[in-house]
């Protein structure tokens, strides 16, 4: 059965783009949400097996989506795709239960590398 | 306004928009104005808060940014729709991001909001009350992108803490 993903990002372009990457690639996107609130509640409908988390977004940023789905579910799978990749930023990210940090622009590749380790 | 504080901008322009068309800008004169302000048809605007404190705007001609969208999408653009608008919109967004992760390197902490895009020329755009300095690029066979930097040191509360 194929990996099931919920893509998170305010621009449309990221969200298609992901979506392209990903469904030539086999994975089938459940799921795409334009902020972090909306990223969450998907979340507990959809139930998707890696979910992509960028940061910088109206309503309700990334990392404190990341961190809400986190306390929902210990278990839950989320890898950051954002233009921020501060060190400080990546560490949070990564101390709050991250499995990955993508940094924009990215090649087609690294998006596939970091979901075959998410969904591992 | 610091020169200094222009460069982490420009350098994010040139690697991004390097990675992007596949092609690397030739920077051109840099140039003062009062404040922010473009004469753009068409203009990503992105704030910067955190211990910098300002707008960026990211301007260029209608064609410039339909020969840009039609790379990041890989396709013609045949009108200028929701989708080419939003790819010009991450263009600035990975621009500004990659620019904050150059001036934290240097021990500032910044931080970007979501962008606008400004569409009609002749925009004023005023937040905080410094001179912009602004950059052109050049992208061969795309046309120019000028950079329009505005931001000054945060007085207290944000200096940091990196």
């Amino acid at each position: 059965m194929a990996t099931r993903i919920l893509i998170t990002d305010d621009a449309l372009f990221m969200r298609v783009t992901l979506k392209n990457i990903l469904t030539q690639n086999g994975y089938e996107v459940v799921g795409e949400a334009e902020n972090g609130a909306v990223a969450v509640k998907l979340y507990q409908e959809l139930k998707p097996d890696v979910v992509t988390m960028d940061i910088t977004m109206p309503e309700m940023d990334g990392l404190a989506a990341l961190k809400a789905i986190r306390a929902s579910d210990s278990n839950a799978r989320v890898v950051m795709c954002t233009a921020m990749g501060q060190k400080a930023m990546v560490v949070e990210a990564i101390q709050s239960g991250a499995k990955d940090f993508i940094i924009k622009p990215f090649q087609p590749d690294r998006v596939l590398e970091a979901m075959k380790k998410a969904a591992a | 306004m610091k020169v200094e504080f222009v460069t982490p901008f420009v350098q994010a322009a040139i690697s991004v928009l390097g990675q992007i068309i596949g092609s690397t800008p030739e920077r051109g004169p840099l140039s003062a104005r009062p404040q922010v302000y473009t004469t753009q048809q068409l203009n990503v605007v992105c704030g910067i808060t955190g211990s910098i404190e300002g707008n960026v705007i990211y301007g260029m001609p209608i064609i410039t940014a339909d020969r840009i969208a039609s790379k990041m999408l890989g396709q013609p653009i045949v009108t200028f729709d929701a989708l080419a608008a939003s790819a010009i919109s991450e263009l600035g967004n990975m621009i500004s991001g990659n620019s904050a992760t150059i001036i934290a390197a240097q021990g500032r902490k910044v931080d970007i909001t979501p962008p606008t895009i400004v569409k009609g020329s002749n925009v004023k755009i005023t937040s905080v009350n410094v001179p912009a300095l602004m950059i052109p690029l050049r992208l061969e066979g795309i046309g120019e992108i000028e950079l329009n930097v505005s931001v000054r040191e945060s007085e207290g509360r944000h200096r940091a803490a990196a």
